[in-house]
């Protein structure tokens, strides 16, 4: 039984690992063709993510709305529902959090709690009518995801830009800066690593738990492999959906939430679709098979691959852009591998694969 | 310019959407097979960089327009090997090909042409623009219709010929078989992978013709990320068109024509944002109308046919 369990686990970690060099191969040849070193260049990549204390700490700041994202997506995954609309989630969490920051009375704890209540419920909401009008209508959550994506971008974007945009601030479509008092506490002195990195790391093992030992957790599981079993099993598809988008769009809102709260201090227009969070994030679920732990891992690998490739463009003649060839090429190999487990469920994977 | 509606608009409408709707007419085709293409973004991009990158090579418009159709090509089919041969979830597949797409492009930039940002030629020719005959001296009509690249009529042919193509001949009803329900079709002896392969690849050419209009059409540079989210517009375009090639055509003409309102609202100062939303608020609103069988089937919520 135990050794069973062992080559289960190798076999888990194996798969990311290949897919993990194959991708570096790849980055190797392109630094290759360019001219560059590939020792020199993957060096400066390493050095760039975790080279001293405050590189480190700067690739996990980026890693929080990652993970966060990742959870959020996982969760839904999890459950058989591909939710794209991390990014419009995450763009709501963060504005909701930015204004009851802003506008809650009361002292620096209470505006602070405020904040992330209102993050999660309007992340959790947004996903939610999604999740709604899937059940009730029956439209495709794949479609209605990504569109409401676009509707939240544009309708944050027109709030920070004319009804709520600071006063006689840089010009900027932002809203006003929060109060110090509600800032995230940094982990580390004079470094950017906040404490919205341990509520993620803490989420993500309860995410775990929730899944593996709770009957809720349970009913998940079974719906997102096997929906007809779970129907005949008697459980209700919609009320779970609406439950796992609703946590899954709160994880994503989370996201945006510890953006403004830890690192920019207020809602600034595009802060959270420039570096592209949310992709990352369902890169990093894809990466660890939906595995919240996984998530936590990947999502960190991608960060580094990022902050990495930052530093290659600081010392190196070679690009940034480095960095999304090995990650994209990541994940083409490794969705090669999902190939596996899929066929086993062709049925399932229709859903969210074959919808058109 | 003083008036908010002029004709003008109108004529800035056809340029703006025929990007889009080339992309549009792929996703249309593979969303026939059953393939939802996420990946017209990255193939668009791509076809905006091989086509600046062709007529850098060869100094010719027509060999770039063919040197890009090749490359987005060969990416085309590379999505469909995974997606179809491998049978990998094509959302993931075509996630990791954007991500891909925007990475290589920036990359070869820099690699090829040693710049970062954008590349831009001055002597480089870009498409060119046709005037009809007749039509360019009927007064309005002409400078709306007339003076565009040749891409833009090719868009509005090609969405014509597929109608045809998809409703009036014995291919297409194959075609839309293989999406409609894959083991009746194969049981039919439908060769099912070589119309999914077709249409995949037919994606890819139609999303390289899509780039190179953006890149050689109204201007000839490349610059990063320069599709800026066309590809996913072109997708919602498919939705909202019900992967009919004239229903795309009405449903691109809309997002174009709400492009070049949000364009000229800008010189006004006024918030764009609301006429930039409507399109997708409309699909989301056509949605509720046009159920979407397979979706249903797949979740277990219809009796399988």
């Amino acid at each position: 039984m135990r050794r069973l369990n062992w080559s289960t686990y190798a076999q888990a970690l194996l798969m990311p690992l290949a897919a993990i060099l194959l991708g570096l191969l790849v980055g190797a040849i392109a630094i290759w063709t360019v001219g560059g070193s590939v020792l020199t260049t993957y060096q400066e990549m390493w050095k760039g993510a975790f080279g001293s204390f405050y590189f480190t700490t700067s690739t996990l700041t980026r890693a929080v709305p990652i993970i966060f994202a990742a959870l959020g997506v996982s969760l839904a995954f999890r459950a058989g529902f591909f939710n794209l609309g991390a990014e419009g989630q995450m763009i709501f969490g963060a504005l909701a959090a930015a204004l009851a920051a802003l506008y809650v009375p009361g002292p620096g704890v209470v505006k602070m709690l405020a904040a992330i209540v209102a993050g999660m419920l309007a992340g959790g909401l947004w996903s939610t009518l999604a999740g709604w009008l899937d059940t009730k209508f029956r439209m495709n959550l794949l479609i209605t995801t990504l569109l409401l994506n676009y509707i939240a971008s544009l309708f944050a974007g027109y709030l920070v830009a004319f009804p709520l945009k600071e006063k006689g601030g840089s010009g900027g479509a932002q809203t006003a800066m929060l109060d110090k008092s509600v800032w995230m506490p940094k982990l580390f002195d004079g470094m950017t690593l906040h404490a919205g990195f341990i509520v993620a790391i803490v989420i993500a093992v309860l995410l775990a738990l929730f899944l593996r030992y709770t009957t809720k957790g349970y009913e998940i599981r079974m719906l997102g492999s096997n929906p007809l079993f779970a129907a005949y099993g008697g459980v209700n598809r919609g009320r779970l959906m609406l439950m796992s988008m609703m946590m899954s769009g709160a994880l994503a809102g989370l996201a945006g939430t510890f953006e403004v709260l830890g690192t920019q201090y207020r809602y600034i227009d595009n802060m959270l679709s420039t570096p592209g969070y949310a992709w990352s994030g369902i890169m990093a679920t894809l990466l660890a098979g939906s595995n919240p732990i996984g998530s936590v891992a990947a999502a960190i690998l991608l960060a580094a691959l990022q902050t990495g490739g930052m530093g290659v463009e600081r010392n190196t003649e070679v690009p940034l852009e480095i960095s999304s060839v090995i990650q994209s090429s990541l994940i083409l190999f490794v969705s090669a591998r999902i190939t596996f487990s899929f066929i086993k469920r062709k049925k399932a994977r229709a859903a969210d694969g074959h919808s058109a | 310019m003083d008036t908010l509606l002029d004709w003008s608009l109108l004529s800035s409408t056809l340029r703006t959407v025929a990007p889009l709707l080339l992309a549009a007419l792929g996703g249309a085709l593979c969303a026939r097979v059953g393939i939802f293409n996420v990946a017209l973004e990255g193939m668009m991009l791509t076809g905006a960089f091989t086509a600046i990158l062709g007529n850098y090579l060869f100094g010719n418009v027509l060999l770039a327009i063919l040197f890009a159709c090749v490359c987005v090509g060969v990416l085309a089919l590379l999505f469909g090997y995974l997606s179809i041969q491998l049978q990998a979830n094509a959302i993931v597949v075509g996630t990791a090909m954007n991500f891909l797409a925007t990475g290589l492009t920036a990359f070869s930039l820099f690699a090829i042409f040693g710049v970062k940002g954008q590349y831009y030629d001055q002597t480089m020719k870009g498409l060119p623009k046709w005037d009809i005959p007749l039509i360019k001296d009927i007064p309005v009509v002409g400078d709306v219709l007339s003076g565009h690249t040749p891409l833009v009529y090719l868009a509005f042919v090609l969405a014509a010929g597929l109608q045809y193509l998809m409703f009036r001949t014995v291919m297409g009803f194959r075609l839309m078989a293989v999406g409609e329900n894959i083991t009746a079709a194969k049981s039919l002896g439908i060769r099912v992978r070589r119309y999914q392969y077709g249409a995949v690849l037919a994606s890819g050419i139609l999303c390289a013709l899509a780039g190179a209009q953006l890149s050689l059409g109204q201007v000839t540079l490349f610059a990063e990320n320069m599709t800026a989210g066309r590809g996913f517009i072109a997708l919602v375009a498919t939705m909202l068109g019900q992967s009919s090639p004239l229903g795309v055509t009405a449903s691109s003409l809309l997002f174009g024509f709400m492009d070049a309102i949000s364009i000229r609202l800008q010189g006004f100062s006024l918030p764009t944002h609301f006429t930039m939303m409507l399109p997708y608020v409309i699909t989301i609103v056509v949605m509720l109308f046009f159920k979407d069988k397979s979706y249903l089937r797949q979740s277990g919520r219809m009796d399988s046919k």
